[in-house]
This record gives structure tokens, C-alpha cells and sequence, in this order.
């Protein structure tokens, strides 16, 4: 059974944390990205969530991610290099277009950022199971709509694909073409939204009567199959995160 | 009294113009399973939507009468607190899995998490369920792994292990191929002869024939019989209303073989044999 998650099944530390530990990670490591803008300190941020994704046992499934991010970061180096407002000392050029020092910088700051967006993301979606995301969000508050909503779309949108395999397979069983030129696969699409379409409406409207006869719109408060998982050193990692940020803007407003 | 009341039930779709339901009264027993039958848009699957409060809380619309469920006024219950006592199953069973949950055993969980009820409950509902439907051995295969006929039995065990006291199915078997009809089937005998309410909808007559107590027969939205399926089946303008009785009765019809004293025919191939016998 196909599912659009990142998720990397594996017995590691970094998979035992609670979701929530590593959420806040995320948003933690990227406010002090912002708290702290200094290439030094950013790279540290960085190391640290490098070293999460080896201890996650996800280092690889994380490069197809990184380098996807490889595009972003040579434009950032090159507009920021060449064209800063406050480019003033020159390191080389190429032709009449000259590469500064100070753009380089601010590059650099901005690359490493990036990265460390990409790294905590990564730790969080390939550490973490969506059904335990959102089964943890929703026992702390989060609208069971939208927990089901976000769960839903990870397992129909590969049927939908599926779905769209099948009409296009009858419709080629029946002499349509739909391979070969550009054209010919823009000709092929339309007659394919139709059925993809109308499909997928009807199954939404049952889905949504299948879902009301299964009690989804009770007012009683919601019981879950699962235990509640115990996290090993949830209060102290939360902590120490917490920390950490407070430190840093302790630090910013003190320098 | 009776676990369902039908009482002068209207209703008429939104944009619509005529009346897709008009004017039904009927009662069904607790532990009694009830056929419909009718040709296409003679209202069955809407009936089936009244019954189970859909109408008129999902579909809107011009509603008259009353529908009462174990002593619950449907219109004036919300669909949360209906669940308890009437379940609906439906054609597609891939339309009625959940689609948020991984497992099968997830997947029954699902109704019994939205009611609230405690874990161990919860667990021994669906251990019993999922045996009584025969799909225990697949409780942590994803749902939409499982074959069209396992996907519908876990539909019907999902809704099962809510204990509903009425179980409705509106044509189960209708996309599933013969090997998963038959499956299903079984269940529904399993059901029937645990005394289940059922209220079964199905253009399959020869099964109508053998699981119903009695069959309503829709015709336009209008109620045109409730009877026996011997009734039902041996009326000679049965074709003018879309319905085609079991074979075993066409059979029985150009036979000549009937109850003694009666102008009714057998409905299925058991009955038929002992009708012959005694000729």
C-alpha cells in the first residue's frame, strides 16, 4: 500500500522521541537561526541536526532532500554575491559582473539557514510516523477534522493516482492515444479530468456518509485505541530547547 | 413496539421536482429481516438514507412524516446519536474505509474512538467483530490491501462493533464479484440467524428470497406491497414494477408448482423441492 509519507521505519533514539519534542525542535532550530544570525553559530544548529539525522539512522534518505534544496542555494550565493545593496569589497569577477565579499556573507547566512530548514524538517518527517504526529496533536487539542484531513490525503491521494491509472487504461483500451507528442498528451488530458473528477467527487460524498454512520460527528469526547505513549526525557529535552532559545535572545539583547 | 416506525414519510431531494419518497408507512419487528426491492429510482438506497438519519440531516431537502428508530424520532436526533442504534452499509467498500488508518483493526476502531468508548472495550468489540466477519487473520493488513468482498466484511464489522440493534445493508454485494458476494452473504446469514434487524437491499432476488422475513416493494417512490417474498414473488405483475422474481419461481411458475390451495409459488430451490415432493 502506497502512502505519500517521507516516514523511514527504524529503531533509533531520534525515533523514540516524542513528536512533539521534535516539532518543537524544528521551530526552535529555525528561531535561533533568525535570534543568532552569525554563520558560526548557525553551523552549529546545523552539526546538531546532522548529527540527529545519522543518530536517526535517516543521514541518506535525507540527501534527496538536501540536494532537491541545491538549486535554491546556488541562487541565493550568486544574487547575493553579485548584486547585495551592501556588496563594497570585491573578491573576483567574471566579465563586468563582480562578486563581493559582503554578499557572500549574507549568503552564506541565508545557505546555512536553509539548510537548517531542510535538516530539522527532515528530522521531524522521516523520524516520525504521520499516524503518531497527529494522533499525539489531536490528544493535545488539535481538531480531530483536521487530524483526520491531514491522514486521509496521505493514503487517497496514491488510490486517486491509482484511480487515474485505471481510466486511463480504459481509455487506451478503447484506441485514445496518450503517449507520444506533447500534444497528444495534452489531448488525452482533458478527457481524462472528467471521470478523475466526477470519480472523486462521489467517493468524497460516501466517504463522507461512511465517516457520519461511524460517529464522526459526536459531540462525546473522543477515545483513543492506542495507549498513551510514554517518551523517554520528554520534560528535560523540552527544556533544554526552551532553554537554549531563551539563552539565545538573552544573548542578543545582551551583545 | 416496533424497533422501526415509518409513518407517512415525504421526501423530495433539493432541486428536485417530484417526490423520491411518497407517502411509505410501514413497521419493521426487532430481530425481523426486511427486503426492499424496486427497479432503479424506485427509491430504495433513499429509503435506506431516511432510515439511517441522513436524511434530512446530510441530505436537505422537503422531509414530511416521521421515521422512529428504537423509540428515537430521527429528525429530531442528530446522526451521532443514531449510530448507536441503526448502521448503514453501502455498496462501495472502498468508499467506506475511513482512509486515515492503517490497519483493519485501526480501521473498526475508528466508529468505537468517536463514541468514546474505553480501550478494553474497545478491543473486545473489535476482536469479536472481526472474528464474527472472518477477517480476524487480516488485522494489520492496510484496508485497502484486502479484496473488494474482505474490504466490504470489515465495512460491516466496522459498523457492527458500534452494536447498532439495525443493521442496514443497501446493495452490499453489488460491485463485489461472486466469490465476495458469497462471502458476504454468509455473514448476513450469520446475522439473521444470530436475530438480527436487518434491512436488506439487493437486486439479487434469489437472496432476497432466502435471508428476508418480508419484502417491501418500491415502486416511484410509492410503497406498492409489503408481504411475504412467496406474496411478492408470485404476483403476476411483478415485471411492470422493474423486478424479476428468482428463477427457482419462474421455474415453479411454468410448472405449475405451488403451495397446496394457493395461488403462491415457492421462492427458493428448498421450498421447490418439497412442493415437488409432495405433488
Amino acid at each position: 500500500m502506497n502512502t505519500m509519507t517521507l516516514y523511514v521505519e527504524k529503531d533509533s533514539p531520534v525515533h523514540r522521541l516524542d513528536p512533539l519534542v521534535k516539532l518543537l525542535y524544528v521551530v526552535a532550530s529555525i528561531a535561533l537561526t533568525y535570534i543568532l544570525p552569525e554563520p558560526l553559530f548557525i553551523a552549529g544548529v546545523l552539526f546538531v541536526t546532522l548529527l540527529l539525522l545519522v543518530i536517526g539512522k535517516v543521514f541518506r534518505n535525507s540527501l534527496p532532500i538536501l540536494t532537491l534544496s541545491m538549486f535554491l542555494i546556488f541562487s541565493l550565493v550568486i544574487v547575493q554575491g553579485f548584486f547585495h545593496p551592501d556588496n563594497v569589497t570585491e573578491l573576483f569577477s567574471i566579465g563586468p559582473l563582480v562578486f563581493y565579499e559582503e554578499g557572500l556573507y549574507v549568503a552564506l547566512v541565508l545557505v546555512l539557514r536553509v539548510l537548517v530548514m531542510i535538516g530539522s524538517f527532515s528530522v521531524l518527517i522521516l523520524t516520525t510516523s504521520p499516524d503518531e504526529m497527529v494522533e499525539r496533536l489531536i490528544k493535545k487539542g488539535m481538531s480531530p477534522r483536521i487530524g483526520h484531513v491531514i491522514l486521509s490525503v496521505l493514503q487517497l491521494i496514491p488510490q486517486m493516482r491509482a484511480t487515474t491509472s485505471k481510466i486511463t487504461d480504459a481509455q487506451r483500451s478503447r484506441g485514445m492515444e496518450t503517449e507520444g507528442s506533447m500534444l497528444t498528451r495534452i489531448k488525452a488530458f482533458f478527457p481524462l479530468m472528467g471521470p478523475v473528477v466526477l470519480n472523486s467527487l462521489n467517493e468524497t460524498k460516501e466517504r463522507s456518509i461512511a465517516l457520519e454512520m461511524r460517529g464522526f460527528g459526536s459531540s462525546t469526547k473522543k477515545t483513543f485505541l492506542n495507549e498513551e505513549k510514554q517518551y523517554p526525557y520528554n520534560k528535560l529535552l523540552a527544556g533544554i530547547i526552551i532553554g537554549i532559545v531563551i539563552l539565545g535572545i538573552v544573548w542578543r539583547v545582551m551583545a | 413496539m416496533s424497533i422501526i416506525e415509518v409513518e407517512n414519510l415525504k421526501y423530495r431531494y433539493p432541486d428536485l421536482t417530484d417526490l423520491v419518497l411518497d407517502d411509505l408507512s410501514f413497521s419493521v419487528e426487532k430481530g425481523e429481516c426486511l427486503g426492499i426491492v424496486g427497479e432503479n429510482t424506485a427509491g430504495k438506497s433513499t429509503l435506506c438514507y431516511a432510515l439511517a438519519g441522513l436524511i434530512p440531516h446530510f441530505y436537505k431537502g422537503a422531509y414530511g412524516g416521521q421515521v422512529t428508530v428504537n423509540g428515537l424520532v430521527v429528525r429530531e436526533h442528530e446522526i451521532a446519536d443514531i449510530v448507536e442504534n441503526i448502521g448503514l452499509v453501502f455498496e462501495n467498500p472502498f468508499s467506506q474505509m475511513t482512509g486515515a488508518k492503517k490497519t483493519v483493526y485501526e480501521e473498526v476502531a475508528f466508529g468505537l474512538e468517536n463514541l468514546g468508548l474505553d480501550r478494553n472495550e474497545m478491543h473486545r468489540r473489535i476482536e469479536q467483530y472481526l472474528k464474527l466477519l472472518d477477517v480476524f487473520s487480516v488485522k494489520d493488513k492496510n484496508p485497502f490491501d484486502l479484496s473488494g468482498g474482505q474490504m466490504q466484511r470489515v465495512a460491516i464489522a466496522s459498523v457492527l462493533a458500534m452494536e447498532p440493534d439495525v443493521l442496514i445493508l443497501d446493495e452490499p454485494t453489488s460491485q463485489l464479484d461472486p466469490q465476495g458476494s458469497s462471502e458476504v452473504f454468509e455473514v448476513i446469514e450469520q446475522l439473521t440467524q444470530r436475530g438480527m434487524t436487518i434491512i436488506l437491499v439487493e437486486h439479487k432476488m434469489e437472496q432476497i428470497a432466502q435471508y428476508a422475513d418480508r419484502v417491501l416493494l418500491l415502486h416511484g417512490g410509492k410503497q406498492v406491497a409489503l408481504d411475504t417474498p412467496e406474496e411478492i414473488f408470485s404476483r403476476p405483475d411483478l415485471k411492470g414494477f422493474g423486478v424479476t422474481p428468482p428463477v427457482v419461481t419462474n421455474i415453479a411458475k411454468a410448472l405449475n408448482v405451488r403451495y397446496p390451495d394457493s395461488e403462491l409459488f415457492p421462492v427458493t430451490i428448498k421450498e421447490f423441492k418439497r412442493l415437488e415432493e409432495l405433488k
